[in-house]
């Protein structure tokens, strides 16, 4: 057999040796293979040592108190969630379902109804007002504009039989 | 919180896991069941952060967290695991966790303190001598000091492995590594523990 001491995976065989946790089979393999390995001999005797010394370490036993003082945290929870739901809780349980459906229509519709049918007019910037202006001179001009071409076109007829004269 | 696969797999857990199987009474409202969880794990709970933390008091403090987030989780629970695996997960954090906040403060205050929590050892003879009580303690203190010296994780994996005889693919899933990375850290802290512990045979 390969020397199980040399590979750190194969070493959990000499850990489960250890711990007579190996089958038979595999036990006497190795058992027949530590008679001549002196690495593998001396690493169960230590691992034997350590496990030794682990099971004299006893844990002190749980207090007496410890169920009581768990119960006592689960009840302070849970009371303290029931006292902040006993009022609802009635409703709750008959017609909690319907009673959110309602509760989300409602805020849809609120939040429906808020919003105005069209968009609000934008309010009117000071480059639309000067636009404005601007085009009620545009007219000033254009009306003036048509006086003289009229008072020019009055004239005209005189001037042309002038230099057809 | 346990993680959540497919329901057809929680519900094999669930028929391997009697542990699962009283978990899920628990989440339909049966209290007798959390009783008998509690009842069967309590002990393992805080032996274990007892181990991890080395203070009587604050394993105690720390195992009534356990339980309690168990309790609080019960809507939720679904069984993707052992419950053990589950259970441990969460002792395991919550000890890293206290080991991470208090370490320096409180790492000397355990040593010393702790011999006060031990019980009193049974020794062959009935009333054992005063020597033997010293000698003992002595070796106690340096097995103590030896695991306490482990880096947290190992000192996990080992106290898993030794204490509660999981297997490696269970230690794996509780701290959440691959079953080749527990077999390296229980390989490095039985290493560790041997050098330091292997004279005491």
């Amino acid at each position: 057999m390969k020397c199980p001491i040399e590979t750190r995976e194969s070493a959990e065989l000499l850990l489960a040796y250890c711990d007579r946790k190996l089958d038979a089979e595999s036990t006497a393999i190795l058992e027949r293979h530590m008679e001549v390995c002196a690495a593998c001999r001396e690493f169960a005797s230590g691992q034997r040592a350590v496990w030794e010394a682990l099971d004299a370490w006893e844990s002190a036993p749980v207090t007496q108190d410890f169920d009581r003082r768990l119960y006592r945290r689960i009840d302070r929870e849970t009371s303290w969630w029931h006292l902040l739901m006993r009022p609802f809780r009635p409703v709750l349980v008959r017609q909690g379902l319907p009673i959110a459906a309602a509760a989300c229509l409602l805020v849809m519709a609120g939040v429906l109804l808020e919003r105005p049918a069209g968009a609000p007019p934008a309010a009117p910037r000071p480059q639309s007002a000067q636009v404005e202006a601007f085009e009620a001179d545009q007219v000033d001009h254009a009306l003036d504009a048509m006086r003289m071409l009229g008072e020019f076109s009055h004239r005209v007829p005189g001037d042309a039989a002038d230099s057809k004269m | 919180m346990p993680e959540r696969v497919k329901t057809d797999m929680g519900g094999a857990i669930a028929a391997l896991d009697y542990d699962a199987e009283l978990m899920l009474r628990v989440k339909e409202g049966d209290g007798a069941s959390f009783g008998l969880l509690l009842e069967k794990h309590r002990s393992p709970v805080v032996h274990f952060l007892y181990r991890m933390v080395q203070n009587h008091a604050v394993a105690e403090e720390l195992a009534q967290e356990v339980f309690l987030r168990v309790y609080r989780s019960r809507s939720s629970y679904e069984p993707t695991a052992k419950f053990t695996t589950w259970l441990f997960r969460i002792a395991t954090h919550l000890a890293l966790n206290s080991l991470r906040d208090g370490k320096n403060e409180r790492l000397q205050e355990r040593l010393d303190n702790d011999s006060s929590d031990m019980p009193a050892r049974q020794v062959s003879d009935s009333r054992p001598s005063v020597e033997q009580k010293m000698v003992y303690q002595v070796r106690l203190d340096e097995v103590r000091q030896a695991v306490a010296a482990l880096p947290e994780k190992q000192r996990a994996a080992v106290l898993m492995h030794k204490y509660e005889e999981m297997e490696y693919s269970q230690i794996a899933r509780v701290l959440r590594c691959s079953e080749s990375a527990v077999k390296s850290l229980l390989f490095r802290a039985y290493e560790t523990l041997r050098a330091r512990l292997a004279h005491m045979a």
